[in-house]
């Protein structure tokens, strides 16, 4: 890369050199001088220059200029009020103005004491205000969603968080209505603000205009600490703050991670905090009794209990895993199975695939790419949300993003994305072609097929992307730290997990292992059962001992993102029962396994093995990423699957980002979950003469589900789409007919 | 017109446009010839035919004067309040009118034929104050012409 020319700029009699095209407001901290800015945000695009707070003069232009709306040149001098006492001026009246018909409520506003308004108006401005005449009211604070209140009367019309809707987010459903005096933020008529990453524009917002209902006068912010941890909701791993106050947590802030999220955090990773205070959570541990239902029973009986269990079963154990363990406590499970009982049959949440360590990349790469491909069955915004932001952040830079799946821009049969990079991967494929020779190619697999991992390795390989920098490959898991746990697990022990039948014991491992139908199959099978889940309506009733357990807001640890990149969590409050890894500890000294109950003695254990002895306390606040190895394995490319047959619509379930046991314990998410609806091709609705809104019945071998259909252009005709959670018992080829 | 003639109207002008969005201020206007004003429906159906949210469609339609997001009057009166208009008493032309129709500018008259509307400068500042008339300039109006317009409305088929 060139190394960007240097200029040099003067700001209150300082010089600076700063790459010539840097932001003013940058150049100014860069010499030590602060110009004040509210709709200044670099992430939301170029700079729109509304708020006019960062009034400077700039000599050789006549009019004050926004400071925020130029670049760095050489030569230029600029006074900030700090120096020009007409700069100060203008800075007195923009803020003079801003608060004309502010409500001045801070007593009672949520922002009050984290208030950039507040903060601004108490070092800048006049301290004085002339204003006599009534100020305009509104009705507040509105709902603009479960999630989200409006104050209009707070509102100082910067745009950041309609910019956010139309520019990064692209949802586009906050606007601004009206015009002048009258212009106000607004969705459309009474629809909730519904865009999967709303909750941004309550941190955006420079005022307390936008605030969370969910904070809604639950702190202040001199007594809540704010403790730095990673989301446990999907493979981002976005960084985030955790606010908590009393003991408990009140809300969950993005701490901006360059290279994995910018800063932005869906919402359900921002709104889903409330679930460890279900009512159903369990915090006793558990026993079921014959015809009694459940008992009780004290820590110490447990262990006792677990211990019976753990030696009527021997080796005869399969372990169901969840992929949302941390990296210490997937391999405290197979310290203690694998190598003290010798236990080595598991249910993995994820096949993972190495081969993609040669592929690396930090997802940021994806906005500087010129063409990404994204495979698969599902759409990215569902499995790891934040990705998709990154994709949309590249299409605006000119990048071409084509997708290719049952609702891509490209559209294919479910289940054909091996073929697609069996195809991408052939000499005489034009995409593929473009693939390979370009400078920044990136290819992405987003399906819940095991073995993407592997196959988009592949595909990669073949393409020769391993080769050049700024390629690479990224494979979207099921689960948060599936990856993490796989290889937590097989880095304990050698031994060949054999399947035992019959299963003496199955230990489920968490929630999505509770919830997942394969394991409560197995659990069926099963002679006796040993579940750890947070939640009674996930296991109680199946579970012969149910542990309690803690949620990724509890626990000290690691876990690996979709990158490869081992990030810190944090227990950023005290669980209600004792934490997984401290019963394993005691469990595991039964068997004459040493395990420490201490997350950093673990992760050294398990670094030595699978991170090159990298030392906890060097996993930095905003976590490295691994540069990429030289000798991972390079698979062959898949092999041709037989296409299923049979008459009838293919069935596409998809698992929607606002579904699984924490977003259905968090009342405010409620309104996000996926309705009762089949999506249908234009083509195939016009078919069978049925329109959007249509109540129609979608049958499958004698099962009939309800649903209302609802046109959806971007889905391959022959397709039909339903949530998981109203698919029911619906297999892969179904009628869909009016009801 | 249907629904889909009105979307598919939407979308071959759209055609002309490098960029759909574009149409959005004729899709406007043909929304709003059909339902004489814009309701949701209608921005509804905009944003249907051009890709685009309804609630874009409303920022649009509720920043320019000209789009009516509530129904107007079998009879349409606009007087221009902008700058070289107010200057020369268009303040009081709307004064005029509220008082001879006896409503508020923005209101319309109780047998819903006249809507009175206070709007942005109507391009006519050379001969201000400007008021137009269902859609016909009258220049300048001062607020002795206001009874015979009003007359003149109240007598027309
Ligand atoms: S609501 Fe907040 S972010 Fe949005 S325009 Fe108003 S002050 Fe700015
Ligand atoms: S994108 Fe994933 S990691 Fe990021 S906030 Fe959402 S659920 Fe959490
Ligand atoms: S910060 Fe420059 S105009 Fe708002
Ligand atoms: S100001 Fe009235 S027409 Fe221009």
């Amino acid at each position: 890369m060139s190394t960007p020319e240097l200029v040099t700029v003067t700001i209150d009699d300082r010089a600076v050199q700063v790459p010539k095209g840097t932001g003013l407001v940058e150049t100014a901290l860069a010499a030590g001088v602060e110009i004040p800015v509210f709709c200044y945000e670099p992430r939301l695009g170029p700079a729109v220059g509304a708020c006019r707070m960062c009034l400077v003069e700039v000599e050789g232009m006549p009019k004050l200029q926004a400071g925020c709306t130029l670049t760095a040149q050489d030569g230029m001098t600029v006074r900030t009020a700090q120096t020009s006492a007409k700069a100060a001026d203008g800075q007195n009246a923009t803020l003079e103005f801003l608060l004309v018909n502010h409500p001045l409520d801070c007593p009672v506003c949520d922002k009050g004491g984290e208030c950039p308004l507040q903060d601004l108006t108490f070092r800048y401005g006049p301290g004085r205000t002339r204003m006599t005449f009534p100020k305009l009211t509104f009705d507040k604070p509105i709902p603009i969603s479960p999630t989200i209140a409006l104050d209009r009367e707070r509102c100082i019309l910067c745009y950041r968080c309609t910019r956010f809707s139309e520019g990064v987010s692209e949802d586009g459903e906050l606007v601004t209505v009206n015009r002048g005096a009258q212009s106000m933020i607004a969705t459309f008529e009474d629809e909730p603000y519904r865009g999967r990453f709303s909750g941004n524009v309550i941190e955006l917002c420079p005022v307390g205009a936008l605030t969370s209902t969910q904070y809604r006068f639950l702190a202040r912010p001199w007594e809540i600490q704010n403790v730095p941890s990673v989301c446990g909701l999907c493979p981002v791993g976005c960084n985030i703050d955790v606010t908590t106050r009393e003991g408990k947590v009140k809300r969950v802030l993005s701490r901006n991670h360059p290279e994995v999220d910018e800063g932005w955090l869906c919402d359900k990773g921002r709104f889903a905090f409330s679930h460890p205070h279900a009512r159903d959570r369990i915090t006793e541990p558990l026993r079921r009794v014959r015809r009694r239902g459940f008992e009780e029973l004290s820590w110490d009986d447990a262990v006792d209990e677990a211990e019976r269990m753990l030696r009527a079963a021997g080796t005869r154990i399969v372990t169901a895993l969840s992929g949302s363990e941390t990296i210490e406590q997937a391999y405290a499970l197979g310290k203690l199975l694998r190598q003290g009982l010798g236990a080595h049959a598991a249910v993995l949440p994820e096949e993972t695939s190495t081969a993609l360590d040669a592929l690396r990349l930090p997802l940021s790469a994806i906005r500087d790419a010129e063409l990404v491909v994204v495979v698969g069955d599902q759409p990215v915004e569902e499995r790891a949300p934040v990705v998709d932001l990154w994709l949309r952040a590249a299409r605006r830079r000119g990048a071409e993003i084509v997708t290719i799946g049952p609702t891509g821009s490209i559209q294919t049969p479910p289940g054909s994305a091996p073929q697609v990079c069996r195809d991408l991967a052939a000499e005489n494929n034009e995409l593929g072609r473009r693939l390979r020779g370009g400078q920044r190619s990136i290819v992405i697999w987003s399906g819940p097929d095991g073995r993407g991992g592997e196959h988009i390795a592949a595909l990669a390989h073949a393409l020769g992307l391993a080769d050049v920098a700024g390629s690479g490959a990224f494979y979207l898991p099921d689960t948060p730290n599936g990856r993490g746990v796989a290889d937590a697990w097989s880095a304990v022990a050698d031994g060949e997990p054999a399947d035992p039948e019959p299963i003496a014991l199955l230990i489920v491992s968490g929630d999505e292992a509770a919830a997942n139908p394969g394991v409560r199959a197995l659990a069926e099978r099963a002679e006796m059962v040993l579940a750890i889940t947070m939640f009674q309506g996930l296991a109680v009733g199946w579970a012969d001992l149910v542990l309690p357990g803690t949620s990724y807001l509890e626990r000290d640890g690691t876990y690996m993102n979709l990158e490869g990149r081992v990030q810190r969590l944090r227990r950023t409050v005290i669980p209600p029962a004792p934490d997984e890894l401290a019963w394993l500890a005691k469990l595991a000294g039964r068997f004459g396994v040493e395990l420490s109950p201490h997350p950093s003695l673990v992760f050294e254990d398990v670094s030595a093995r699978l991170f090159g002895g990298l030392a906890f306390a060097d996993i930095a606040a905003t976590a490295a990423l691994p540069t990429r190895a030289k000798a991972a394995p390079r698979p062959p490319l898949p092999e041709p699957e037989p296409q299923l047959g049979g008459d009838g619509l293919r069935l596409l379930r998809y698992r929607s980002l606002f579904s699984g046991a924490a977003v259905e314990r968090v009342a405010e998410l409620q309104f996000q979950r996926p309705a009762r609806e089949v999506e249908i091709s234009p083509e195939d609705a016009a078919a069978k003469g049925i329109a959007s809104g249509n109540e129609v019945a979608v049958r499958h071998n004698g099962t009939s589900v309800a649903l209302r259909a609802t046109l959806n252009r971007r889905l391959a005709p022959g397709v039909v789409r339903i949530a998981d959670e109203h698919a029911g018992d619906l297999g892969a080829r179904v009628e869909v007919g009016r009801a | 017109m249907s629904t889909e003639a009105l979307v598919d109207q939407i979308r071959a002008i759209a055609e002309q446009y490098p960029e759909r969005e574009s149409a959005i201020m004729p899709a406007l206007h043909i929304a709003q010839e059909r339902y004489g004003w814009l309701p949701p429906e209608a921005l509804c159906e905009v944003a249907d035919a051009l890709e685009l949210t309804p609630a874009y469609c409303k920022a649009v339609a509720s920043f320019y004067d000209m789009y009516h997001l509530r129904p107007t009057g079998r009879h349409l009166v606009e007087v221009c309040t902008n700058v070289a208009c107010a200057l020369v008493g268009a303040q009081q032309v709307v004064e005029a009118f509220e008082a001879e129709l006896g409503l508020r500018a923005g209101e319309t008259t109780e047998d819903g034929e006249v809507t009175l509307r206070a709007v942005e400068c109507a391009g006519g500042c050379g001969y201000a104050p400007v008021v137009v008339v269902d859609h016909r300039y009258r220049e300048p109006v001062r607020p002795e012409n206001v009874p015979a317009i009003v007359e003149g409305l109240r007598r027309a088929p």
